[in-house]
């Protein structure tokens, strides 16, 4: 699903984000990554969704070389995944309906449908009884699980999530890596970036560890 | 996870929209209506939120448009008035005082023949003094007199005045060869002053026109700029979650039209609600002049040209605006 070949990244100002990642996720997994803050986690995501672009080595999602996507092709490779955010990325000027429906109105799914799979999706994350509320109104948990609703509605094979645990406490963040692990029960490949190694811990997924930019274990 | 490896295997053979989802293509039409709808509905929603810059953004828009338009709805219709006059533009042809009647009626059939000539008509001099007198204001004064000082006159309408009076002059040359004529007289001053000041206006109302619709351009493309700059957070998530810069754009493009068609719509009650208020004063003038000359009001087809005219001005605006700020905006 995922394989990275020799994948580097230097930013302009010679930071080294990551150094000659090697590794391969196959698909229906269920991947955590870890490692300090500024291992590299996020960097690692965002060549996954095409927000960056390695200096140097391939990165392959779903068996396409990302090298061969132009920008025009970039929307629709990300319409195949769906990724949580730690701060959400919520829309507050729309409900918790419209902010769940966005990516099927991007993708152009007609209404009545827009309506069933949105519900699905608020059902899965216990959150069917907000659909009208505004996400001011949600507290950190429900938001972000308004965001898992999102990434989850148009049925991506694969979900990315970043620090999606990173504001919540212990009881919280162990009940969205429930949802997580279920979307994996389905088939869906997950890929975790979190520094909340207690909980990662606790659950029996592969690991990857990153320092400064260097796969230190794959977890294979 | 099958179906994402069939779409990652067709997307290979042709990378461009082939990862769009198998449903859409069945419901291609319908989803393309309802993706504009939501942008449609979005635009209004923008407008909606900003009820006094929106206002104001369309109030400004409204008279760029209407100082141009209503210009040039005025001189056009002055134009038809100076059609008018240059209908009435004639030679006049005087005869000779020893011609007969008979003679006069010879000649007249002459002039009728020659070429340029719209049509002719013979004002002898027993007509002409009495159509003097009731005229000028003299008539008790020529009663005094005890002969007809007026000779007869022939009346040339010219089939065209373009050119002014130097194109007449070969008309006026064989006008003035025929036998027994003793003068021809053109007198197209007025009328050549009237089209030298209406052209200037109508220049004048064209690089006016021409200033406020760059203008406009300019409003536009700013209100718009500052409309994606406080939609950007929503940008950057659209794009995240897979929407192309042609969907970011569509809601700012609408909002564009919008805009066009409110501004069209009120420049167009505003010039209608203008003229007429004008056209009461011109009904006064015109009526010192003995003229029943008046307004015509906005005319249907200008008003229509006006609307679809500020839509169009209103989408290249946003256009503008939109191709330059949008794809500046990259999640990173």
């Amino acid at each position: 699903m995922i394989r990275f070949d020799q994948v580097s990244k230097r930013y302009p100002n010679g930071h080294q984000g990551l150094d000659r990642l090697d590794f391969h996720i196959r698909a229906g997994e269920m991947v955590f990554i870890t490692g300090h803050s500024g291992a590299g986690k996020s960097t690692l995501l965002k060549l996954i969704m095409c927000m960056e672009r390695p200096t140097s080595g391939a990165v392959h999602v779903g068996g396409q070389n990302l090298q061969d996507l132009s920008s025009d092709d970039i929307p629709y490779l990300r319409r195949q995944v769906g990724v949580v955010f730690q701060n959400h990325q919520l829309l507050f000027d729309r409900t918790v309906f419209d902010n769940v429906a966005l990516p099927l109105i991007i993708n152009g799914t007609p209404a009545d449908e827009v309506g069933r799979r949105v519900r699905a999706a608020l059902d899965k994350v216990g959150l069917l009884s907000k659909e009208a509320s505004y996400p001011i109104a949600l507290s950190g948990g429900e938001q972000q699980r308004v965001g898992i609703a999102r990434a989850v509605v148009h049925k991506p094979a694969l979900l990315l999530a970043d620090e999606p645990t990173g504001n919540l406490d212990p009881a919280l963040s162990a009940e969205i890596m429930g949802l997580f692990e279920d979307f994996n029960r389905v088939g869906v490949t997950v890929l975790i970036a979190s520094h909340d190694l207690p909980l990662i811990a606790k659950l029996d997924h592969r690991m990857l560890t990153l320092d400064q930019g260097r796969l230190i274990t794959d977890g294979e | 996870m099958a179906a994402a490896k069939r779409n990652t295997e067709t997307k290979r053979k042709a990378p461009k929209g082939a990862a769009r989802s198998e449903r859409n293509w069945r419901h291609p039409l319908r989803s393309w209506l309802g993706s504009h709808r939501a942008s449609a509905r979005q635009a209004l929603r923008q407008v909606g939120r900003y009820p006094f810059s929106s206002a104001l953004t369309v109030l400004v828009m409204t008279i760029a448009l209407a100082l141009p338009m209503g210009l040039s709805v005025l001189i056009n219709q002055v134009e038809q008035l100076g059609v008018n006059w240059q209908e009435a533009a004639q030679i006049s042809v005087y005869l000779k005082d020893d011609v007969n009647a008979e003679r006069q009626q010879e000649q007249l059939a002459a002039i009728k023949t020659l070429a340029g000539v719209a049509a002719a008509q013979l004002l002898d001099k027993e007509l002409a003094l009495a159509e003097f007198q009731q005229h000028s204001g003299m008539g008790d004064a020529l009663l005094q007199l005890s002969y007809n000082p007026l000779p007869s006159v022939i009346v040339v309408t010219p089939a065209s005045i373009d050119g002014g009076a130097a194109a007449l002059e070969p008309l006026r040359d064989r006008l003035a060869a025929i036998d027994g004529v003793d003068q021809v007289q053109i007198d197209l001053l007025w009328v050549e002053r009237l089209a030298s000041i209406l052209a200037m206006l109508e220049r004048f109302t064209g690089g006016l026109g021409l200033l406020l619709i760059i203008a406009l351009l300019l409003v536009m493309a700013n209100t718009i700029r500052l409309a994606i700059e406080s939609r950007r957070e929503e940008i950057l998530v659209v794009k995240l979650v897979g929407g192309t810069d042609a969907f970011v754009r569509r809601p700012f493009l609408y909002i564009g039209v919008l805009y066009g068609l409110l501004a069209g719509v009120l420049a167009w009650l505003l010039l209608a609600a203008g003229l007429a208020w004008l056209n009461v004063t011109v009904q006064q003038v015109a009526s010192l002049y003995q003229s029943d000359f008046a307004l015509i009001g906005m005319p249907w087809r200008d008003g229509l040209t006006l609307v679809f005219g500020a839509m169009l001005l209103g989408l290249v605006g946003a256009w503008l605006a939109v191709g330059q700020h949008v794809r500046a905006i990259e999640p990173s």
